[in-house]
């Protein structure tokens, strides 16, 4: 009878203890999550004093970054935007902190991947915005440079270069990101390649008797160089 | 019938006989092909209201040359926004509304602001510079036409031969601004008539030849609010966002082109809009507040020319003004009888004194700071302050649109 007993109450008696032993693990997550929020709300708060200090807001506009966030159809100030994004990575990272209290292994697994990935995802970012100003940047340069060249289809160089340079960037941030990273190499490869090929193809075809002319001169010159008397 | 008369450095393109609308129309839609056409509105959402807007919206339906229309709305909620938009999809064009109140051109005007570039208040000047801003982003037209949006007689013909001497490659001017009459049973226009021209000749007298005086006085109706140019000048303009707009406009046309490259075009028969009260107790309302702009625009532009301002030169003007607007009164006054017209003599007078005392405030204002209401910067200075601010307002006048 007893047996029997035992029987009947030990699944209770077992989900008593798995309860007894998980409860403070769930208390541990609800409590990292709620500092989390804090947390993530303090940061925000204080990387929007740092922004506004720092001038943030103008430097975006200046750089292009201000441009991007309104083509998502945006319309807060660049530093609100920024400080939204940081409060959200810090309740990710507390979510993340928080699940992985509970101690199961299939959260631990997936928290211990996602911290491997922070980097990764954060490098990929830092490569998209820095290669997003880099390209805009040596776009206006050399829309300035063929505009005082007198260079008719000025504005069509630069873009196919801000172009260019962003398909390179776009390309080297999903590689960072790990994502489907064979296919990202050997599309961009195919892509950049090509461009290259066609563009190598259309200066060939197009510019056969300027290249001859050039060629030319050069050894022309080479000639006379070798006519004129040499000093000791 | 007009005479055919050319006074001034300007040229003057008169309406005489009975020109074919028809045939000049179909000129124009040629000639839009090469230049295409951006109509530019200036208007508050009370004007959705009056007639004097659906007259106009019926009269544009007719017209088959214009390439997009940007309606530059101010006043309004995004309720209204919505209804001036249901309001204007009667027509066949590529129609754009820029809603100065949403949130979208507001980002804008605060990106522009922590900048350094102060867009100015609420108004017509600030109106038409967000609209000269977005034809540019557009990139689509190269001719800007403009009138206001109060116009009762509007008819057709008027944006035809506002249009008509711009597009013209054989005429080629860069800008071209309309005149007409504006008369009921009274003459009106009094601030054109009893406040700019009595001014610029009285400047004229005591300092002598000056090329913009010249200019300015070239004008039949330098206070029109029609005008067309290329969309070129709209890069280069710096305009004063209150009611100095229209002098501030000429001041700019008068500094980037030759007056060769200018001229005025009779648009009208008669014109009729909405009338201002005189308010000559309060310098911050009605035509007082206008013509204390207007003066310190000139005093300024002049400035700007090289003209030195002094006390006693703002106390002979004020002197000179008023003999020179009194001899104006007269002349006015024989006109109004030879054509049976109402004269009320005493308002006219009442005017004058009026805009004197603005003249005095404006000479005041101007004294204590030179530099004044700052003008709206050009578009060439905001490109460059910050790279991507075409396409931030191309894209939000389009989401607003959708």
């Amino acid at each position: 009878m007893d047996n029997f007993i035992n029987l009947l109450f030990q699944p209770f008696r077992n989900f008593w203890a798995s309860l007894a032993a998980f409860l403070p693990n769930l208390f541990a997550m609800l409590l990292i999550i709620l500092s989390g929020f804090l947390i993530a709300w303090l940061a925000r708060k204080l990387f929007l004093r740092l922004f506004t200090a720092i001038n943030f807001d103008v430097w975006c506009d200046k750089a292009g970054l201000t441009a991007i966030i309104r083509k998502g159809d945006i319309w807060t100030r660049p530093s609100d935007f920024f400080g939204r994004i940081i409060y959200l990575i810090f309740i990710i990272i507390f979510l993340m902190i928080g699940l992985s209290a509970l101690r199961l292994p299939t959260i631990g697994n997936l928290t211990s991947q996602f911290f491997l990935y922070m980097p990764r995802a954060l490098s990929a970012l830092f490569i998209l915005i820095i290669g997003y100003i880099i390209a805009g940047f040596v776009a206006r340069g050399i829309l300035i440079a063929a505009v005082n060249s007198g260079y008719h289809y000025a504005k069509l160089l630069a873009e196919a270069v801000r172009v260019l340079l962003i398909v390179l960037i776009l390309a080297m941030a999903l590689e960072q990101f790990g994502i489907a990273p064979g296919v990202v190499i050997a599309a961009f490869s195919i892509i950049f390649g090509g461009i290259v090929l066609s563009l190598a193809i259309a200066f060939g075809v197009g510019g056969i008797d300027t290249a001859k002319r050039i060629i030319e001169k050069r050894l022309e010159e080479k000639k006379e160089e070798k006519g004129n008397i040499e000093h000791l | 019938m007009a005479d055919f008369y050319q006074s001034g450095v300007i040229v003057t393109l008169h309406k005489l006989g009975r020109p074919s609308l028809e045939k000049i129309e179909s000129e124009i839609f040629e000639f839009s092909k090469q230049r295409p056409i951006a109509l530019v509105l200036p208007a508050l959402y009370a004007e959705f209201k009056a007639d004097a807007l659906k007259g106009i919206v019926e009269e544009l339906k007719k017209v088959k040359y214009i390439n997009e229309i940007v309606l530059s709305l101010g006043r309004a909620t995004d309720d209204e926004f919505k209804k001036a938009k249901e309001f204007m999809s009667v027509l066949p064009h590529d129609v754009k509304i820029i809603h100065n109140e949403g949130k979208r051109v507001k980002e804008i005007y605060a990106t522009l602001e922590r900048n350094g570039l102060q867009p100015g208040e609420d108004g017509k000047g600030r109106s038409t510079w967000m609209a000269y801003g977005y034809v540019i982003a557009n990139g689509k037209s190269d001719v800007i036409a403009l009138h206001d949006c109060d116009i009762v007689t509007y008819n057709r013909e008027m944006l035809a031969r506002l249009c008509y001497p711009v597009v013209n490659p054989n005429i080629d001017v860069a800008f071209c601004k309309g005149y007409y009459s504006r008369i009921t049973d009274r003459m009106h226009g009094r601030v054109t008539r009893l406040l700019i021209t009595p001014l610029v000749r009285s400047l004229q007298k005591l300092v002598g030849f000056h090329p913009f005086l010249v200019f300015l006085d070239s004008f039949r109706y330098s206070l029109a609010g029609e005008f067309c140019m290329v969309t070129d000048l709209a890069r280069v303009m710096r305009i004063p966002w209150d009611w100095g707009l229209e002098v501030g406009v000429l001041a700019e046309v008068f500094r980037n082109y030759s007056a060769r490259r200018v001229c005025q075009v009779d648009i009208a028969d008669n014109y009729e809009h909405k009338h201002q009260p005189l308010s000559a107790e309060d310098a911050q309302k009605g035509l007082m507040r206008m013509c204390v702009d207007i003066s310190k625009s000139i005093f300024r532009i002049l400035a700007a020319e090289g003209i030195v301002f002094s006390d006693s030169l703002f106390k002979s003007l004020e002197v000179a003004y008023m003999r020179q607007a009194e001899d104006t009164m007269l002349k006015y006054e024989a006109d109004a009888a030879i054509n049976s017209l109402v004269f009320d003599r005493h308002e006219e007078a009442k005017a004058v004194e009026a805009f004197a005392n603005a003249i005095k405030q404006a000479a005041q204002i101007f004294i204590e700071n030179p530099m004044g209401t700052p003008l709206i910067p050009n578009w060439n200075r905001v490109g460059s302050a910050i790279p991507g601010i075409f396409d931030m307002l191309k894209k939000a006048v389009e989401e607003d649109n959708k």
